[in-house]
């Protein structure tokens, strides 16, 4: 059922773009993205303990424009550092939804990469890839900061080259994605976020964005209680 | 018959309509109609404001050679305007839905009526007073005329209006001996004769009077230490009755110091009068208790969990800062002083409309059982927000212009500390007034509220009003400054140099049309990026952040109770409820004296006379 993902997701039909101007508008874009990422405070398992060092003066992260953020709305990179228990994934996908795109996921340490020490653990997701779309994988147990400044320095060169656009992905293939959180979590799995939704609005929307795992969710989904302004 | 007859007649006209049809179903329709009448009638002698006139009524008695007046000048032509748009207003609200709900909740709509039209009225007479004897009459008219409104809801208001009237009748008692000593040097009530007396008075036979007639008035101004009555008084009476007397009732008082301490002593006086054997003025003593009415009461406010209670403890607070303004006597700060009346009575009765509001629907003003109501009562939660920021004196609402004019006096008057009392003031205003609105209109909406509608128009429209009134005075304060101006000649302050926006003087200059200008012009650019920005996607409030939790309806996320714990671990201490210890000393040391006076006219034990006259007898024997 399990399927290995590409790192890099094909790209859906574009529509063809008449401003002569917008592939330097993309570049300027792409050159502020890359230098102004904000890193979501949110940290799993024993790779945290090399961030406070990647962060302050020594390593010092902010050199390169990144900062960390207090909430998902306002963030860029998402790090999950370390291993993944099955209760902490569930946390993970809802935060990830919540961020605004464009986001990017970062796997730091061996363990989101093939679960390492905890590859016979029976509730540790083993490969973070297929839950989420993973930009980068800082592979090590831990890294030490310098290879996670170098991983930074390796997202950055790719938002600024276009090439990090895996957080399409996730719209993209949706039935993919929640088919393999659902067969970790059950068939009951739902997250606030209206991921279908924002596809559409977005204009992501892929031919894998719906299938029997996104009927299975609108079969059991239990909206949130409407909370709208009346008048 | 002149045009204060016509408006006396009317306002009686009024009272006579509520207790014939006040039990009506249209009885409040008839009444709105007759307020907007008085207003009519008042805009009659609209010229006042213009020059220093007075309009006489034919009205007037002659009693044992004490010839009775009632005159209007643009002091009172000032305050008349505020109590009968207070009046017409929360007619309008009572009118309505609400007045069918009181009524249908064993409330006496009628007596609401009628004590509304009585207050109305006793104010006009106070306020028309010419001689000292009727400003007298007035304010024991204003007085029992509130002690009615305060009353007659029941229940815990009773205990604080029986509170208010002892108070008031102790004020009165002091006025009483105030008029008295006067009368004694002048054998008239008149007020030039009065003047003339009090200006020739030594500084020692001045005190007397002074602190007499300032003691009885500021005890309806709820000045410090006599504003313990107040805030429950108010708050207990029911909505629309509390939006009056928290927009005006209180300013009656005021209106009685500028009588008494700029018209009769003059300010020129207070300001010299030195405090025996020290070296402050008259002046700094009024300044420094208004100076503490501000911030003492406001701090008390920030501790209130129910939303009257807290508006009731701001309307103390916010009358510190007329007098403070009032005191300084240059033109700027009188001119605050002035405008803050104005100011106060439109967000005041604006919040205590949107108050009741809530309480119409949700059946609670506790501000822990309340929250996110701004989905539901969005007209509700915009009359409130323009009601806070105006309290709070942020532009662009005219709160703003007139504390504005009290700060910059208090530093061009070379008085720091004041200045940053009335800081302090306003700090505790800002943070107690968000602590209201949050409690009530943000964060998560109750469950059990799931299903409530916004009030209805009758109750929407008067708040509405006067938010609009609230922002347009804010945006062109000259419309209300034009009044104070004529005030100030009339009573003989330094006249404001006033413009459309603001002012423009050597004194300082404030043009709110750029200030607001500005500002929206910030919020345009705000929300051009914001629009412009391109897609937007509107979310759940349950889709949110919260370290990765799973938010759920069934949980409140709405933190409403002990607001500001960080603040109040360091201010808590500070709040030892010495006032209310103080009121507690007085009533058992008066109730000890009495007790003991009940002796000598119950003959309870003839034995302890017989001895202690036998002591004395033996004593002076033996000396």
């Amino acid at each position: 059922m399990i399927k290995d993902i590409p790192i890099i997701a094909e790209q859906a039909q574009q529509p063809r773009r008449t401003n002569p101007l917008a592939h330097v508008f993309d570049e300027l874009m792409n050159f502020a993205r890359s230098r102004s990422l904000f890193m979501l405070h949110y940290c799993t398992g024993c790779g945290a303990i090399e961030l406070p060092p990647a962060m302050t003066s020594r390593f010092d992260m902010e050199r390169l424009g990144i900062q960390p953020m207090v909430t998902p709305r306002q963030a860029d990179i998402l790090l999950v550092t370390g291993y993944v228990s099955i209760k902490t994934l569930k946390r993970i996908i809802l935060t990830y939804e919540q961020m605004g795109s464009p986001k990017h996921v970062i796997g730091i340490c061996s363990c989101t990469v093939n679960g390492g020490m905890y590859w016979q653990s029976y509730a540790t997701a083993k490969k973070l890839d297929e839950y989420l779309p993973v930009d980068l994988y800082i592979a090590g147990c831990m890294p030490r900061p310098e290879a996670v400044i170098s991983g930074l320095q390796k997202l950055i060169d790719n938002i600024k080259h276009g090439k990090s656009d895996n957080w399409k992905d996730y719209y993209q293939r949706y039935d993919h994605y929640l088919g393999n959180q659902q067969h970790l979590f059950g068939n009951n799995w739902q997250t606030p976020t209206d991921v279908i939704g924002e596809a559409r609005e977005y204009g992501l929307f892929g031919p894998q964005t719906l299938g029997q795992h996104t009927e299975l969710l609108e079969s059991v989904q239990k909206p949130l209680q409407p909370l709208e302004m009346k008048l | 018959m002149t045009p204060l007859d016509y408006l006396l007649l009317l306002s009686l006209l009024t009272v006579v309509i509520a207790l014939v049809a006040g039990h009506r179903s249209m009885g409040g329709v008839w009444l709105t109609f007759t307020y907007a009448a008085q207003l009519g009638g008042l805009m009659l002698m609209a010229g006042l404001t213009n020059q220093p006139d007075v309009i006489t009524s034919s009205l007037s008695f002659t009693i044992l050679g004490q010839s009775l007046t009632w005159r209007y000048d643009a002091l009172s032509w000032y305050f008349a305007l505020i109590t009968i748009s207070a009046g017409l207003l929360s007619t309008m609200y009572t009118a309505g839905d609400w007045g069918e709900k009181f009524r249908a909740d064993g409330g006496n709509l009628w007596l609401l009526h009628v004590a509304i039209a009585l207050n109305v009225l006793s104010m006009l007479i106070l306020l028309g007073s010419g001689d000292l004897l009727t400003l007298f009459i007035g304010w024991e008219l204003v007085s029992w005329a509130s002690f009615l409104l305060m009353i007659l809801a029941g229940g815990p208001s009773i205990q604080a209006a029986i509170r208010y009237i002892t108070y008031a009748m102790g004020g009165a008692m002091a006025i009483l001996a105030g008029l008295a000593l006067i009368y004694g040097h002048t054998d008239s009530f008149t007020y030039p004769a009065a003047a003339n007396i009090l200006h020739s008075l030594s500084t020692a036979h001045l005190w007397a009077p002074l602190l007499l007639l300032t003691l009885g008035f500021g005890v309806k101004m709820a000045l410090l230490p006599l504003h313990l009555w107040q805030a429950a008084a108010y708050a207990h009476t029911p909505g629309p009755g509390a939006a009056f007397l928290g927009a005006i009732s209180s300013r009656m008082g005021l209106y009685a110091l500028i009588v008494v301490l700029i018209q009769l002593v003059g300010l020129v006086r207070v300001i010299e009068l030195p405090v025996l054997f020290s070296f402050i003025s008259a002046r700094d003593v009024l300044a420094w208790v208004a100076a503490f009415t501000i911030i003492f009461p406001t701090f008390t406010a920030l501790r209130q969990n129910d939303a009257r209670m807290l508006l009731a403890w701001h309307g103390i607070g916010q009358g510190g800062y007329m007098l403070l303004g009032l005191v300084m006597g240059d033109a700027l700060g009188s001119a605050g002083g002035l405008m803050h009346v104005f100011n106060h009575a439109t967000y005041q009765a604006a919040l205590f409309f949107s108050v009741a509001a809530v309480v119409y629907r949700t059946g609670t003003a506790d501000l822990n059982r309340l929250g996110g109501l701004v989905a539901r009562m969005p007209l509700s939660f915009l009359a409130m927000l323009v009601g806070i920021i105006g309290l709070a004196g942020l532009p662009p609402m005219n709160g703003f212009v007139s504390k504005w004019l009290v700060y910059r006096s208090l530093m061009l008057e070379g008085e720091p500390l004041l200045f940053v009392a009335a800081v302090v003031g306003t700090l505790g205003t800002i943070l107690s007034v968000y602590k209201l609105i949050h409690n009530m209109f943000l964060g998560q909406l109750r469950v059990e509220h799931e299903n409530i509608r916004e009030a209805p128009w009758s109750m929407t429209a008067p708040m509405l009003i006067l938010s609009v009134v609230v922002f347009v005075t804010g945006l062109m304060p000259g419309l209300v400054l034009q009044w104070i101006a004529g005030i100030q000649a009339t009573v003989g302050l330094p006249v404001i140099d006033y413009s459309l926006g603001g002012l423009d003087s050597a004194q300082g200059s404030l043009d709110m049309l750029w200030v607001v200008g500005v500002l929206f012009a910030g919020f345009g650019i705000g929300a051009v990026l914001f629009y412009s920005g391109g897609r937007t996607h509107r979310v759940h409030q349950l889709d949110n952040y919260a370290g990765g939790h799973f938010l759920s309806a069934d949980i409140r996320y709405h933190y409403s109770d002990n607001f500001y714990p960080g603040l109040m671990r360091l201010i808590g201490p500070l709040y030892r409820y010495s006032f209310a210890w103080l009121e507690s000393a007085v009533q058992s040391g008066l109730g000890l004296l009495s007790l003991s006076t009940q002796g000598f006219y119950r003959r309870v034990a003839p034995a302890n006379y017989a001895l202690v006259t036998a002591v004395l007898v033996l004593l002076w024997v033996m000396l």
